[in-house]
């Protein structure tokens, strides 16, 4: 009891709150976030710090974008992210976050160290950690982001528009018939071969394009795969995340057996900028998208009833970077 | 005085197989057959049409990793041999003394752009590390100086700052690139790694570690005078300064090259020698040449395991040889007594 009474006043002290009362912010609720954890949020959250690219952009897309004041000195998009204020993530500055006084941090496991929240907790600043392993993650994070942010039906839309171009894509891909459906392998690095295992979105991605993705059975979720993997798999088309200037005949240079692989040989290595495949984003869907033109260039376009905005400008940046 | 040569012919028979083991052995399975046709059709030119996936995989990456791993375990342990001669203590090895870092700082920043490459890359990686070595190991040798006499503790204590010194300096250079590769240069730099050996790495090395053997073996008998001590080395007329100099040189150059291209991986110069010596006792003409055949097993071994231990992801081998040796370091240093012989 004492040591308890100790607790509140060192608390008191401390922080300047009080200590098992219900003085809480007016309409506080608690989520649970994907680490299990339950997080007390406000029920008007005015003032969010992004710790991940892929979370900032699934606040814009979720309509709240407005409530962001920081995010991380790696976000680029979109555009609106220049008016706002940076922080490190990797290692994440706790000062810098805050000093932002935000009543919100967002984090993802595959960004930030889980272990922060202690310390996050200890500094009264609620964090809450997203999972994306398969794309419908993705979707239920803009959802969830709708309703942490207060902007259920703007996210809802989102999603429903999201999931729309999708199944429009995958109407133009379904009838594709499976020996005529490349075998893919989407890499992270050129030199060193990062990829994705089991479980994760990209084979979703791959699917939707019109391929079988080659690693999809792999155990561990971010495997290094060997060259002998790669000379023994046989990929029809190699996805490298290696932006849209890459030279593909680098990739032959720093794997010079490969020139047996039919990916190599028939020319069908192409790059796509890593955003759009790397970052578990609304983006994803255009990623998916690119990777349709690439692995099936004479493909039917989208029938009148789909949203044809992404195909242009799919089409178009296409001939942009394109030239290899 | 059959013992050794039985010995000897027993590790190159051994060490044949190793080879062969490991060719056949990796992560994609392929049957000992299919590898064995293609190294007889390289070799021999005997065999017909051999499928070409089997060929890249059995000739051009895991050929010139074993025969790579085989040279860096080879060279590494008669340089311990050379380094514990010079220095009179079991103890002294390339990586204790910080020669493989100081290489391996010294090349990391070359492979990371911080030195301009002259004439062709991978001779101005090797002659980078070699300098690299060379400076750390004078600059330790200098500090355990004393007199005629090198103060073991001291060269121990020396070669471990510099080591880790050397050791910041490399995560220093990495992290500060642009490189985006940085955790795997670190790991590569550090840990050592003979992943992805080319048959093109091979030359330099190879000339350099059997340059090194050849010396060793030609100054046998001088070395066994070092060993009795440096004063009856000199009474018998030996240039026993003349003899450090060039043993610090050539430490310097077969690790700095081998570090050039497998980064820096420890303790294979300081478990080989020592089992070496239990079996065959401490003349170097003996000692020397098993040394580097007990060597090259070792790593072709550890390299194995490094591969196939996790399944789909390959562990440095630096972390499977610091395994080894770290143990077997303590051991011997609580052995005070331990004595050559």
């Amino acid at each position: 009891m004492r040591f308890v009474l100790t607790l509140c006043l060192s608390a008191l002290l401390v922080i300047g709150t009080g200590c098992g009362s219900s003085e809480s912010p007016p309409a506080a609720r608690s989520v649970t976030d994907a680490l299990g954890r339950p997080v007390s949020v406000d029920s008007s959250v005015e003032r969010v710090v992004s710790l991940a690219p892929n979370l900032t952009e699934l606040a814009y897309a979720a309509g709240g974008g407005d409530r962001l004041v920081a995010v991380t000195t790696a976000d680029d998009y979109p555009p609106a992210v220049d008016t706002l204020d940076r922080l490190s993530a990797l290692p994440v500055d706790f000062e810098a976050v805050t000093a932002q006084r935000p009543d919100l941090v967002l984090a993802t496991d595959q960004v930030n160290p889980p272990g922060d929240t202690d310390t996050f907790e200890a500094l009264d600043v609620p964090i809450y950690f997203f999972s994306f392993s398969s794309l419908d993650d993705v979707f239920d994070g803009l959802r969830t982001m709708g309703s942490l942010l207060g902007t259920e039906a703007a996210a809802r839309d989102s999603v429903r528009a999201l999931q729309r171009r999708l199944s429009c894509l995958r109407v133009r891909t379904d009838s594709i018939p499976l020996p005529e459906r490349p075998r893919v392998l989407v890499l992270i690095g050129d030199q060193a071969l990062y990829s994705f295992g089991a479980g994760s979105y990209i084979h979703t991605l791959v699917e939707a394009a019109g391929g079988r993705s080659i690693t999809d059975s792999l155990d561990t979720e971010a495997p290094t795969l060997s060259e002998e993997f790669v000379l023994t798999e046989q990929p029809d088309v190699i996805v490298g995340a290696w932006g849209s200037s890459y030279n593909p005949d680098t990739l032959l240079a720093h794997h010079p057996t490969w020139d047996v692989v039919p990916a190599i040989r028939n020319g069908r290595v192409y790059s796509l900028p890593p955003d759009l495949l790397l970052r578990p984003g609304p983006r994803l869907v255009t990623g998916a998208a690119r990777m349709a033109t690439r692995l099936h260039p004479t493909l039917a376009p989208a029938s009148t009833s789909c949203p044809r905005d992404t195909v242009t400008r799919t089409a178009s940046s296409t001939t942009v970077s394109s030239a290899p | 005085m059959k013992r050794p040569w039985l010995v000897g012919f027993g590790l190159v028979g051994l060490l044949v197989i190793t080879l062969g083991g490991t060719v056949a052995i990796g992560g994609t399975p392929i049957g000992w057959s299919a590898v064995y046709r293609v190294v007889g059709h390289h070799l021999l030119g005997v065999g017909g049409p051999i499928d070409p996936v089997t060929d890249r995989i059995v000739w051009n990456l895991r050929l010139p990793r074993a025969l790579l791993a085989g040279l860096v375990g080879g060279g590494l342990a008669i340089i311990g041999v050379a380094m514990q001669t010079l220095v009179r203590n079991p103890l002294a090895e390339p990586y204790i003394l910080g020669i493989s870092s100081g290489a391996s700082a010294s090349a990391s920043f070359f492979y990371l752009g911080f030195l301009p490459p002259v004439l062709s890359k991978s001779l101005t990686m090797s002659v980078a590390a070699f300098l690299g070595g060379l400076a750390t190991i004078t600059l330790v040798y200098l500090v355990a100086r004393n007199g005629p006499r090198v103060s073991v503790a001291r060269l121990l204590l020396a070669g471990v700052a510099m080591s880790a010194l050397m050791g910041a300096l490399t995560s220093f250079v990495t992290f500060s690139s642009p490189e985006p590769d940085k955790l795997r240069a670190v790991l590569f730099w550090l840990l050592g790694s003979l992943n992805g050996t080319r048959w093109a790495q091979l030359p330099i090395p190879a000339f350099t570690t059997i340059f090194g053997l050849g010396t060793l073996l030609v100054l046998a008998r001088p070395l066994d005078a070092m060993l009795v001590g440096e004063e009856s080395a000199q009474s018998l007329g030996m240039p026993v300064e003349a003899l450090k100099r060039g043993l610090i040189v050539l430490a310097a150059l077969v690790t700095g090259t081998l570090v050039a291209v497998s980064g820096a991986i420890g303790f294979v110069g300081l478990i080989v020698p020592h089992a070496v010596r239990l079996l065959v006792g401490i003349p170097h003409r003996r000692l020397v040449p098993l040394s580097f055949l007990v060597g090259a097993l070792f790593l072709c071994w550890a390299d194995l395991a490094a591969r196939t231990l996790l399944p789909a992801q390959e562990l440095p081998v630096g972390i499977l040889t610091a395994l080894c040796g770290v143990p077997f370091f303590l051991v011997l240093l609580r052995q005070r007594s331990y004595q050559f012989g």
